[in-house]
């Protein structure tokens, strides 16, 4: 690989008032190149820009001065800092004649893969997981489109997810835009590309994010794309013509409540065929509406607000399965299944313990935590700050428990009416417990 | 312990194929040498490339030509298995029976009834001696060859650039009317030519080892991903051909090597 920045080398940039360590180069794709940087004893990334990219795009430098001063919208973004322009001493030692920029950013921490390594099925999620990274997504979109930007390029290339917690970072935000404003030259990726920005009719924004984001959370909840079904079959090679077809001309989702012309063919599409069927109604019919009817009329697709609250309330539901241990997602109470049967083995469910909260009917099975939006709509969810874990007894994984995973003590009622105190750390036998009064709010169980 | 369902990804092959000339020529001042390191040293790049497009089984296979050809690498190869063994230089340029040779490769069958748009490479240092047109003309019957990327590397000043380009096939740019100057209206040049008036729609001159290296490497990374998993889409990506092609490696100062050609 060749680097335009020299590995090892002390570089002195416009407006840094120490020179960058530039350490070295991690990666390379078709925009830049990314190297670990030291600046003042800080660990960063810095990308640097290719010359084509920044000759084709004129208003990087100022979309990403603006984003800069605007600040990330949340913790999930990978944000620039700051941008560098090389002074004359740093341009005289950088590899490539044409002058450049390049911009600073956090540097992934480890223990994040790409997402297209949960996608090709090399690393071992539990959907809980993959249901949470989800949810992390449409969080920090929303949390995007609140301040009236749009990010229009999301797609597996630029999301990474930690295996062990489902938590996220989106990198990539160089073409992060005010909504409606258009400065930039970016369309999408192919695949994750509305129809309308595809077929020329529309610019990106706000409402083609909402498409690309229902892409990116079906290809992460199924490990397949939503418009490759039998008409994709029908398709000898897969070149830019027939990605025109399948996804801007006339795209179907291969799901479509009327529209069978696009089914997974058993062969081809396996994948679909077994994950999609795991899902509640509740969340397949934002699916069905943004590949719906919102493929043509854009306002009609899913919101962001929707999809965090239907995959919120999916991870609510979570069971496990007395058989084969699987994770299922039935509805509870009234919209319930009468006999809810294991995707998997095919066991029936029997009927859940349930923990009824302020703001939520949660499904007591080990590893599912409670969170403060559980008790309290207007606070943030707060993914890595659970309250409240369902967890199993040391010794007998079948007695299930409450552990107190907030700073202060619950007093507790008992099936018989004796009160006890749980103090953090301690859990409590959920099959003697009625109810429990944490500094939020009152959680009583449901049989 | 609950995990995501081991469910069979949908794929589609990827054939990459090498048509290297290996005539006595080749063996003058290293070159010779220099392709066999460049395309063994691309290929972990190539398969990060595969590994990050799922979607994909990249296939790679090699065919040589001199006094005739032969297929270096018959067997199409996932690319994390390949191992290169080197190319040896002696005899004349058969360069029409090699494309004879991938032209009856790419003939369904034995092609798949489904595939992603095959990618062949075409490097030479000289001029064919045998009968180029036939093994063209024969080539570009098959409907995958006209699918297919094409690309051409000069390795030298004396390859044949004209018998390159009709491999690669016609240049648009070259087709514009008279005297206008690409992107000169105003709108994005077709091609991202990296400034330097290259383009991918013409042979790529490779004047040093370090130059050949970085045009193999981008045509076994950055076109490889192009053709299975594409990147992102800028406005003035669309153009005459059926797969948009990646910017060509920036024009690096080699600061070693910044006296002009070293090796030949």
């Amino acid at each position: 690989m060749t680097w335009i920045l020299p590995e090892n080398s002390q570089l002195s940039f416009e407006g840094l008032s120490t020179p960058l360590h530039v350490l070295k180069g991690l990666g390379s794709g078709s925009q830049g190149q990314v190297y670990e940087v030291e600046l003042a004893g800080e660990r960063l990334a810095l990308k640097w820009y290719l010359p084509a990219c920044i000759a084709r795009d004129r208003q990087l430098e100022s979309r990403l001065a603006a984003a800069i001063g605007a600040t990330a919208p949340s913790a999930s973004f990978l944000w620039p800092i700051a941008l560098l322009r090389p002074t004359a001493a740093t341009q005289a030692q950088l590899r490539c004649r044409e002058s450049g920029f390049g911009y600073l950013m956090g540097l992934r921490p480890p223990g994040f893969v790409g997402a297209i390594e949960h996608y090709g099925g090399r690393v071992d999620l539990e959907l809980r997981q993959v249901l949470r990274a989800c949810l992390e997504l449409t969080d920090a979109f929303h949390a995007l489109h609140s301040r009236g930007l749009c990010y229009k390029d999301i797609s597996l290339g630029n999301l990474f997810l930690e295996p062990s917690s489902g938590r996220i970072l989106i990198c990539d935000n160089d073409n992060v835009d005010v909504d409606g404003r258009d400065l930039g030259s970016v369309l999408g990726t192919p695949g994750f590309i509305a129809p309308e920005i595809l077929m020329g009719r529309a610019r990106p924004g706000a409402n083609s994010d909402l498409h690309s984001l229902a892409v990116l959370i079906f290809r992460l909840l199924t490990r397949h794309d939503p418009f490759r079904g039998a008409l994709e079959r029908e398709i000898r090679c897969l070149d830019e013509p027939a990605r025109r077809r399948l996804y801007g001309e006339d795209p179907v989702f291969i799901f479509d409540s009327e529209d069978q012309r696009n089914r997974p063919d058993p062969e081809l599409h396996p994948a679909p065929l077994v994950t999609w069927p795991i899902y509640p109604r509740e969340l397949q019919a934002l699916f069905l509406q943004t590949f719906g009817p919102g493929l043509r009329e854009p306002g009609r697709r899913a919101l962001t607000g929707q999809w965090q609250e239907a995959l919120s309330r999916t991870l609510d539901r979570r069971q496990l399965c007395p058989s084969c241990g699987q994770e299922n997602f039935p509805a509870i109470g009234a919209d319930a299944p009468a006999a809810p049967s294991c995707w998997n083995c095919g066991t029936v469910l029997p009927p859940p313990l349930e923990l009824e909260l302020p703001c939520a009917r949660v499904v007591a099975a080990t590893g599912t935590t409670l969170h403060r939006h559980h008790l309290d709509p207007l606070q943030p969810p707060q993914w890595d700050a659970p309250f409240a874990e369902v967890v199993a007894h040391p010794s007998d994984p079948q007695l299930l428990g409450l552990r107190n995973a907030s700073g202060s003590d619950w007093e507790v009622t008992l099936l018989q009416g004796r009160q006890i105190t749980v103090a953090p750390g301690m859990s409590c036998n959920l099959a003697a417990l009625r109810e429990l009064h944490t500094d939020g709010g009152v959680i009583r169980v449901r049989r | 312990m609950p995990t995501f369902p081991n469910v069979r990804l949908a794929n589609r092959p990827l054939h990459f194929i090498y048509l290297c000339d290996c005539s006595g020529s080749m063996a003058a001042q290293g070159k010779m040498q220099a392709l066999n390191q460049a395309i063994r040293q691309s290929l972990p790049g190539m398969a990060r490339v595969a590994r990050e497009n799922p979607e994909a089984r990249v296939l790679v296979r090699a065919v040589r030509f001199a006094d005739r050809a032969h297929w270096h690498i018959a067997e199409p190869t996932p690319v994390e298995q390949l191992q290169w063994q080197d190319l040896q230089a002696g005899g004349v340029t058969a360069m029409g029976e090699a494309l004879e040779l991938v032209a009856a490769q790419l003939a369904s069958p034995p092609m798949e009834e489904r595939a992603l748009p095959p990618v062949l490479v075409l490097i030479s240092d000289g001029q064919p001696t045998d009968d180029f047109e036939a093994g063209l003309a024969l080539l570009l019957r098959q409907p995958w060859a006209q699918k297919a990327v094409r690309l051409a590397i000069a390795v030298g000043h004396d390859a044949d650039q004209e018998v390159l380009q009709q491999f690669i096939g016609p240049d648009p740019e070259a087709q514009l009317p008279a005297g206008e100057v690409p992107g000169a209206s105003g709108e994005m040049p077709r091609h991202r030519t990296g400034g330097s008036g290259r383009s991918p729609r013409r042979p790529l001159q490779a004047s040093n080892a370090t130059t050949l290296a970085q045009y193999i490497q981008w045509a076994s990374t950055a076109v490889v991903g192009a053709a299975s998993m594409p990147a992102s889409r800028v406005d003035g990506d669309v153009s005459g051909s059926n797969i948009p092609l990646p910017d060509l490696p920036p024009t690096m100062v080699d600061m070693v090597e910044d006296v002009g050609p070293v090796v030949w």
